[in-house]
């Protein structure tokens, strides 16, 4: 046994490299993980953590723009209900994926200003609504679509949330991804 | 027996001499009294069962049964009036026998043929004595008639369930132990009553009032004023930010984020957790501070809501009412928030008692019951009392209670009308309904509105403020002597003072005790396994000394658990001494340290020789030895042979927990001690060396583990 630490993630090289879309205004780490066979699009400032896995194999992934994909979250996962299709995973404007959060492969659609929660798992084909916040550790089911603005309990309660400041928190996340983008090195060449 | 006076024993021609029915009464009640009493202090040989109770007192078998103070339940209570009455019974006839004797030796027949007579002095102390009795009679039978009206049923009375309870078996399974059992790190221990402390029995203090949120210590001057400071979201209890609300959202998506705007009002609390944001009921503040104090001023929606002071200001200005009547409010039903109203209908009822004669029958109907009419309550008091029944008819209904007629007397229409409260249901579902656990963690708040249609719904929640929690510092309930004591600030978790029962005394640790080789018994070796039943099982109990003296300890253990499944339980050394906690060090470095050692070691040697605690020779259990012993812990055997838990035909199912194997313990310890430790001062007396002897005892239950079923 060695001593030293191994690291979560398997050695990087091991899938196949997908095509990406990136544009240029975007902050990818360079130890962020990019597999899978579909193509990858990223838009404008958004921004993707360092372990961050974005995987293609089961379809397109589409992040919309000024978006944050935190640590260890799975975009396109297989998972336990994830499929093949051809849009695996659209992410919408203003979506923050939290840290290990997990959103599966199948035309999974998350929408503007949706706040996945630490450790949210969300199922195949489901479509989440605009700026609904899915509090950590939620679970949504494969398929199951959440209306806008819903605020999502880990024990599975629901509410709605009437504080109509969608535009604020847009702005608060323009003003992090600020932040971000001088925090984190990127390196859009190496997805290349 | 007339009573003697002064000029009595002055006039020598004066005599006395017995009644008839005096003479009669004697003749029955004095043999009476004697076999009473002697019954009564000679028990417990009288009673059914001892060696005196044959032939003489059989009849007191059944007496005893009615009358419990003569029976075997009063003795067990070691209820001492009956003795102590019995006592005054012979004084009392010794004092008759006393009389009787003199007028009986002394007295001469006044005429021939006649009854004797004493005169003299001799008269007067017989006079004397005889009536001294009867005085003792009639004021025995006084007593007796009060004490039966006063006794509480014997049922019901404390005393005769609770020393019962002392000298039992404690039983661990007895829905009243689980308040008395504690593990030993929870009790606590007086230095100067020398006795265990548990939390039931602890007088406890507040040194600190803090919020759980921010650990801000609240002054206690504070706590009614000031409120809290910090507030728990009404959905999802996760803690409110004050946040400031910005009106005026910039549009367009991708426009640069503009630097920090300077934030104003107006501040709304917000969840960051669920979302939610007082904006939703409607409440916002004008300043970010002093948030309680804002809070209690706004209702639902924002409206500001008057203080009762304000309102009853209001209500004085001439000028309101008419501007009222013109709104319409004042008309028909004007909404009062609770505590208004609570005060306008306890200055009605106060008005009304302090001038019973204001007549007002407003309630004509309840009037005519008399309900609510303070002099109905004398009369009914007087029919249970005096039971003069033809006063029955009431003299004057002038004192009946008047009931509220207007708003500002505290009257409040109920609204019927629940449709608002439908359509929203059927609007939100039941989602939209708070849970009882959301309800319950409301505030009363202040200015709520009246009971009918309120919160029922998650959309009308309130922000709750946080409860405070405080640090506490105990006393012992008997001497008062402070026995735990936190540091006062909030942020260290340190005692001041600190008296765990754990240093005081001995622990018990339990091991299973596998025997390697010996056919007779195999225990649960391996800890948490189940117990065979109906197999001897042996289990090391090591009793750890924390106290720097040596003690001795006998235990005390049923030979069967209580309980349904009576499992055998031996202790194999009841009585041990366990040497003192003496620092390792110490020990080590002792002068006399030889001299010990050689002691221990002929001591172990000793026990060595009739098998008891060596290495070598584990495999032999001997009664009256203990198993092994170190610095200051003694291990001693215990062996269980646990019950079978097979439920017998028309028993009921087995319980929860009941195949736990638990035993009570009886644990004395006992040991010495230097004197005028804490009370120096009460005995400088000749020997500073003086010692005393201390003991502490109490039952402790050990749980051994589950039996297999
Ligand atoms: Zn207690
Ligand atoms: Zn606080
Ligand atoms: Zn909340
Ligand atoms: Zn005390």
């Amino acid at each position: 046994m060695s001593s030293k630490r191994h690291s979560i993630l398997p050695p990087v090289s091991s899938g196949p490299k997908p095509p990406v879309h990136f544009s240029s205004s975007i902050t990818i780490a360079d130890s962020a993980v990019l597999t899978g066979t579909h193509p990858i699009a990223i838009h404008s400032e958004s921004v993707v953590h360092p372990r961050a896995r974005l995987d293609s194999l089961a379809g397109r992934l589409t992040v919309g723009r000024r978006c944050v994909v935190h640590e260890r979250a799975t975009l396109g996962a297989i998972g336990t209900s994830g499929r093949i299709t051809e849009a695996a995973v659209t992410l919408g404007d203003y979506v923050v994926v939290e840290v290990g959060a997990a959103i599966e492969a199948g035309e999974t659609v998350i929408g503007e200003g949706t706040v996945v929660g630490v450790g949210a798992r969300v199922g195949a084909g489901a479509v989440i609504g605009k700026h609904c916040t899915l509090t950590p550790h939620t679970e949504i089911a494969a398929g199951e679509v959440v209306p806008d603005f819903t605020v999502v309990f880990s024990n599975g309660m629901r509410r709605t949330d009437k504080r109509g400041v969608a535009e604020l928190k847009n702005k608060g996340l323009a003003r992090q991804i600020d932040v971000l983008r001088r925090m984190i090195p990127s390196n859009p060449a190496k997805f290349a | 027996m007339a009573p003697p006076t002064n000029k009595a024993v002055a006039a020598p021609r004066w005599s006395h001499t017995p009644t008839t029915p005096l003479l009669l009464w004697l003749g029955v009640s004095l043999p009476l009294v004697a076999w009473d009493t002697g019954y009564m202090l000679m028990r417990p040989h009288t009673m059914p069962g001892g060696s005196l109770h044959w032939p003489l007192w059989v009849p007191y078998a059944l007496y005893g049964e009615v009358d419990h103070l003569y029976g075997f339940k009063q003795w067990h209570l070691k209820n001492s009036f009956a003795a102590a009455q019995s006592l005054m019974n012979l004084v009392e006839s010794l004092m008759y026998l006393g009389y009787l004797a003199l007028w009986y030796s002394y007295g001469k027949p006044a005429a021939p043929g006649g009854r004797k007579a004493v005169g003299g002095r001799v008269g007067a102390i017989a006079a004397l004595l005889g009536f001294s009795a009867a005085v003792m009679t009639v004021s025995k039978t006084v007593l007796y008639y009060s004490s039966t009206i006063a006794r509480p049923s014997d049922a019901n009375s404390p005393t005769s369930t609770e020393p019962d309870e002392d000298d039992r078996t404690f039983d661990p399974r007895a829905p009243r132990s689980n308040f008395s059992l504690y593990p030993l790190e929870y009790l606590l221990y007086c230095e100067d009553c020398h006795q265990i402390r548990c939390p039931r029995c602890v007088t406890e203090e507040i040194v600190t009032y803090y919020c759980p949120n921010c650990l801000f210590e609240v002054p206690s001057s504070n706590l009614k004023s000031e409120g809290n400071r910090c507030f728990q979201c009404p959905i999802c209890i996760g803690p409110l930010a004050v946040t400031s609300v910005e009106t005026k959202p910039d549009p367009g998506l991708l426009a640069a984020p503009d630097s920090a705007s300077p934030h104003s009002g107006p501040y709304a609390l917000t969840c960051s957790y669920c979302n939610w944001s007082s904006t939703e009921v409607g409440i916002k503040f004008e300043k970010p501070n002093s948030i309680h104090a804002q809070l209690a001023k706004l209702r639902n929606g924002g409206e500001t809501r008057l203080t009762a002071k304000e309102q009853k200001e209001r209500r004085k200005d001439p000028s309101y009412r008419p501007q009222a009547a013109a709104q319409g409010e004042l008309g028909e039903a004007e909404a009062l928030d609770l505590e208004t109203q609570f005060a306008n209908l306890k200055l009605l009822y106060q008005k009304q008692l302090a001038d019973p004669n204001a007549a007002d029958n407003g309630l004509a109907a309840l009037g005519d019951l008399g309900f609510s009419s303070p002099t109905s309550l004398s009369r009914i008091m007087s029919i249970y009392t005096g039971g003069s029944l033809q006063d029955k008819k009431p003299k004057s209904r002038v004192g009946a209670m008047r009931e509220a007629l207007e708003a500002n007397e505290g009257l409040q229409l109920a609204d019927l009308d629940e449709s608002a409260a439908i359509a929203q249901l059927q609007d939100e579902g039941l989602d939209g309904t708070a849970s009882t656990s959301q309800l319950a963690d409301q505030p009363p708040n202040i200015g709520e509105v009246h009971l009918h249609g309120s919160d029922r719904f998650i959309s009308e929640l309130r922000p709750i403020p946080y409860l405070l929690r405080t640090k506490r510092s105990k006393r012992c309930p008997v001497c008062r002597h402070i026995i735990s004591k936190p540091e006062a600030k909030v942020q260290t978790t340190r005692f001041r003072i600190r008296l765990v029962a754990g240093s005081y005394i001995p622990s018990i640790a339990i091991r299973p005790l596998s025997l390697s080789s010996g056919s007779s018994a195999s225990g649960a070796a391996v800890p948490g396994a189940l117990l065979e039943p109906l197999k001897p099982t042996h289990f090391l109990l090591t009793f750890k000394n924390p106290i720097f003296e040596t003690i001795k300890v006998t235990l005390g253990a049923p030979a069967k658990t209580p309980g349904r499944f009576a499992s055998k339980v031996t202790v194999l050394c009841p009585d041990f001494e366990i040497d003192a906690n003496t620092d390792v060090w110490d020990e080590a470095l002792k002068e006399g340290g030889e001299r010990d050692r050689e002691r221990e070691r002929r001591r172990r040697k000793g026990e060595e020789g009739s098998g008891g605690g060596s290495n070598n020779n584990h495999n032999q259990l001997e009664v009256g030895k203990i198993w092994e012993r170190g610095r200051n812990w003694v291990s001693i055997v215990v062996e269980v042979v646990p019950a079978s838990l097979t439920v017998e035909h028309g028993e009921g199912p087995l319980r929860e927990d009941e195949d736990v194997l638990e035993i009570p313990m009886f644990v004395r310890v006992e040991w010495e001690a230097e004197t005028g430790g804490e009370d120096v001062g009460t005995a400088p007396s000749k020997d500073k060396e003086a010692r005393e002897k201390r003991e502490l005892a109490y039952w402790c239950v050990l749980g051994l583990g589950r039996i297999r079923q």
